[in-house]
């Protein structure tokens, strides 16, 4: 209940407020959320597998968050950051799509 | 397929069963840790995390359809321009044939005002004619050459040397005036291949070719195909190009774009 309140909290903040992305920031938003969504749905997995720990999430969060971005940095001046942000979207992809196959689980029990 | 086995194996952060066995054992020996352990929900921390990824979630989103706006925007000012520049051009060749008509104009009504101008103007419209700096009309043959259907190897299109012969066996059998998909020869004219276009005056062609000749239509189809160039179009023939001798009673053949002399110029005695 309380994290669709920070949720639904954090989407209107978004909309309303419209903060201006820096333009150096600006590639490493959409692999930023990637990363979140992943840690995110771990959360909520671990949260019906009733192992849910706020340290844990928060600590998932940011680190997922900053080395998603980090990668991308990296592969900027590396010259493949295409191949590199294509590797992370994969990893996490999968990560999110078995999470969410878990948690399917658990709520339909199927 | 083992990296992808372990992906999907550690999709959950094992961070979390490391934690919840670290409770279990704390709760084991003390009992006070037990109602810690049965209290695991999401406090003000998670709902702050969620709330910056809700943020996060909506400035992309609000970033994504702002920079979709801002490439729209910059693509439809592209067209405009390239538009208006397309309009610019049209005005502008309008303006250079006017004004080259008018050009035209006054120098026949200058000329036509002595007797020498009138006889320069004859000598002018001759010269023209001959050497394609003026419109001609006149009975003829049209040649339609194009490549055989479906033709993936040059063995079977139409190559800029089969034009040449083609052109030169018209001028055999006494063509007066020859203009190839509406680009008249002239003495300066090249056929030659160009990629894989054929062009004419440095004019690319587009296939079917067409080629105009102003002379005896009655004779000229007929004497072509003796000719060398009549010969190997026969033979092209049979690889399946197409080769269409029409006779015409009226053509009118376009004058060749001008052409500026840089080297060339009279010698000072017959000037």
């Amino acid at each position: 209940m309380i994290a669709v309140l920070g949720l639904m909290l954090g989407v209107l903040l978004g909309l309303f407020l419209q903060p201006d992305v820096p333009i150096w920031l600006e590639p490493y938003l959409p692999i930023a959320v990637v990363a979140a969504l992943d840690a995110v749905f771990g959360a909520l997995r671990a949260f019906l597998d009733g192992i849910f720990d706020d340290k844990v999430f928060v600590v998932s969060f940011v680190s997922n968050v900053l080395i998603a971005a980090l990668i991308v940095y990296l592969g900027d001046k590396l010259g493949v950051g295409g191949q590199l942000s294509t590797g992370v979207i994969v990893v996490l992809g999968i990560r999110i799509f078995s999470n969410v196959a878990a948690i399917r689980r658990h709520i339909f029990h199927a | 397929m083992g990296l992808l086995n372990y992906i999907t194996a550690t999709s959950l952060d094992e961070d979390y069963a490391h934690v919840s066995q670290e409770r279990q054992r704390t709760a084991d020996c003390d009992a006070d840790a037990a109602d810690a352990v049965a209290k695991r929900r999401p406090g003000t921390v998670a709902l702050t995390v969620l709330a910056v990824f809700g943020v996060l979630v909506a400035t992309a989103a609000v970033q994504t359809a702002r920079n979709a706006e801002q490439s729209a925007s910059s693509r439809e000012s592209l067209v405009g321009q390239v538009n208006a520049r397309a309009d610019q051009l049209d005005r502008q060749r309008a303006a250079a044939r006017r004004l080259r008509s008018e050009i035209a104009a006054l120098r026949e009504s200058d000329l036509d005002a002595t007797t020498e101008g009138r006889s320069v103007q004859s000598r002018l419209d001759r010269l023209g004619v001959l050497t394609g700096g003026a419109p001609v009309r006149g009975p003829g043959v049209q040649v339609v050459v194009d490549d055989a259907p479906g033709a993936r190897s040059p063995k079977f299109q139409v190559q800029g040397p089969d034009l040449q012969k083609l052109a030169n066996g018209l001028w055999t059998v006494g063509a007066e005036a020859i203009a190839i998909n509406g680009q008249r020869l002239t003495n300066l004219s090249a056929i030659r291949d160009a990629g894989s276009a054929i062009t004419v005056n440095y004019v690319s062609l587009r296939r079917p070719y067409t080629v105009s000749a102003i002379g005896n239509q009655k004779q000229m189809g007929a004497d072509l195909l003796d000719t060398a160039g009549g010969q190997t179009w026969a033979t092209l023939q049979s690889f399946g190009l197409k080769f269409d001798v029409n006779t015409e009673d009226d053509m009118l053949l376009p004058a060749a774009r001008r052409v500026t002399l840089r080297y060339a110029h009279q010698p000072e005695r017959l000037r």
